[in-house]
């Protein structure tokens, strides 16, 4: 097998993996942050103005933005190699997460799911923010109240996946033991999506006050 | 639970006898005290149907002959009692390993493949002196070892595994665990790179998803998640230490 020899014994395997690691944590590192940031408009609409303005005069949402693309980019291709493509695999995967009936077997399959789902409504938020440009808190309410059912779905999915996914990677790399490290990102995932979700609710308020 | 009629399905196939399709026959049986599967179904072989086809040596979980899917996860028959579960009992070969007929696969040739691939033995230039002394090994890397030499290669964790459902050539949680007992042995005289050939890359430790599967529902109780762990990390750290090998090029 001439291709597998010479392409083998490489460490390509090895650095996908981290790649995956790295921008997977990039990643759920920023959608936290991002939940904290929607979160000011819970104080008030000052604070989510000034604190959208401090982003804009420093550049950082200029930098920012871009760059959470390329890493998103970079995740969905190389975190997607896990995901069968074949359509005998995946009715494979299927069945077997059906039999086995394992809680760890589901939340990856609804890794998979979750993450191509996230792919098409992410790039759809990023569309309507940037060509709603600049973010304030009327813009944003606005959006959310004629959206908020599109947030809803973004919101759970994109809280799901960062949550399990960064708890597999920890699972993966055997640093903390598993229950307790299961705790503590379920943990963040519900605060998560209590920010997220007191966040949407004050913003459609807003919105329907205009 | 006194007298409780047990209802075993059962899936029938034979390779042999291709015409026939795989179906899931009924039977039904009488709970006994301390009933455990594998009871059952030499129970039902001897009473109702000596045509089913299952295996079995120690029947004390010692030598992993008896596993299958018994109500959707990787067991041992011999070590499951029928309490622990509903009245209702279905039973599956396990998946992944070439099946001989009915319940009964060939873990064998897997294993014995496993072996040769991560060369499952000490590796060592010296020379065995049967009159030297033994020589010594702290207690703890001794029970570590010991942890990991626990494996009755029943293919449980096989079974359980997605990705070894999916992908033909991945070691799964007992080949990778075979490793680390290895990697652990001081007396094993590999190098990282020797076994990095071996477990860095998709087949080995970076194939691995981490769903957990393995671990839980490995009957022996190993525990499989921090020895693909250590492996991982193991080959991660060689991997990221050493200049690649210039091979040769096509173009
Ligand atoms: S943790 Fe790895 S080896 Fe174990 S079942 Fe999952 S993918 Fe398979
Ligand atoms: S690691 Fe556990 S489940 Fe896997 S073959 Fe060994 S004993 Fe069976
Ligand atoms: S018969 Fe030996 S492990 Fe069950």
């Amino acid at each position: 097998m001439l291709q597998k020899t010479l392409t083998k014994s490489n460490k390509t395997d090895l650095y996908l993996d981290l790649v995956e690691l790295t921008s997977g944590l990039l990643l759920a590192g920023f959608l936290w942050t991002h939940m904290l940031f929607v979160a000011t408009i819970l104080i008030s609409q000052e604070t989510f103005n000034r604190l959208s303005e401090f982003l804009d005069t420093y550049y950082l949402s200029y930098i920012g933005i871009p760059f959470v693309l390329v890493i998103a980019l970079f995740h969905f291709v190389i975190a997607g190699r896990r995901i069968p493509t074949r359509i005998q695999e995946q009715k494979i995967v299927w069945q077997h997460a059906k039999m086995l009936r394992h809680t760890d077997t589901w939340t990856w399959v609804f890794q998979a799911i979750t993450g191509m789902a996230i792919l098409v409504l992410a790039s759809i938020h990023v569309w309507m923010v940037v060509t709603g440009w600049p973010i304030r808190a009327m813009n944003s309410a606005e959006r959310m109240e004629s959206f908020w059912w599109f947030y809803l779905i973004l919101l759970i999915v994109g809280e799901y996946h960062a949550g399990f996914g960064v708890y597999r990677q920890f699972v993966k790399w055997g640093w903390f033991p598993r229950k307790p490290i299961g705790y503590v990102t379920k943990v963040i995932t519900a605060i998560m999506l209590a920010l997220g979700l007191a966040a949407m609710v004050v913003l459609v308020q807003i919105g329907g006050a205009i | 639970m006194a007298d409780r009629e047990l209802t075993f399905e059962i899936f029938r196939y034979n390779p042999q006898k291709p015409e026939i399709k795989p179906y899931m026959q009924t039977y039904k049986l009488k709970e006994t005290p301390g009933m455990t599967i594998f009871v059952a179904l030499n129970q039902i072989r001897e009473e109702q149907d000596p045509s089913l086809m299952f295996d079995f040596v120690c029947r004390a979980a010692i030598c992993g002959s008896c596993a299958m899917i018994i109500n959707g996860r990787p067991k041992l028959a011999c070590k499951t009692l029928t309490n622990t579960l509903p009245s209702k009992i279905k039973l599956f070969p396990l998946p992944v390993f070439k099946l001989i007929g009915d319940l009964s696969v060939d873990t064998g040739t897997w294993f014995r493949h496993l072996s040769l691939k991560t060369e499952a033995w000490v590796h060592t230039s010296k020379t065995f002196d049967p009159k030297a002394q033994e020589e010594r090994m702290d207690n703890e890397t001794a029970l570590r070892i010991y942890e990991a030499e626990r494996c009755i290669e029943c293919g449980c964790c096989i079974a359980g595994c997605a990705t070894a459902n999916i992908r033909d050539e991945f070691l799964g949680a007992a080949g990778i665990n075979r490793v680390a007992r290895f990697m652990i042995d001081p007396r094993d005289e590999r190098t990282p790179a020797e076994y990095f050939e071996v477990v860095g890359c998709e087949e080995g430790a970076f194939g691995c998803m981490g769903l957990m599967a393995c671990d839980d529902n490995c009957p022996m109780e190993l525990p499989l998640q921090m020895q693909l762990a250590y492996v991982r990390r193991k080959m991660a750290a060689y991997g990221l230490g050493y200049k690649a090998t210039q091979g040769v090029k096509l173009a």
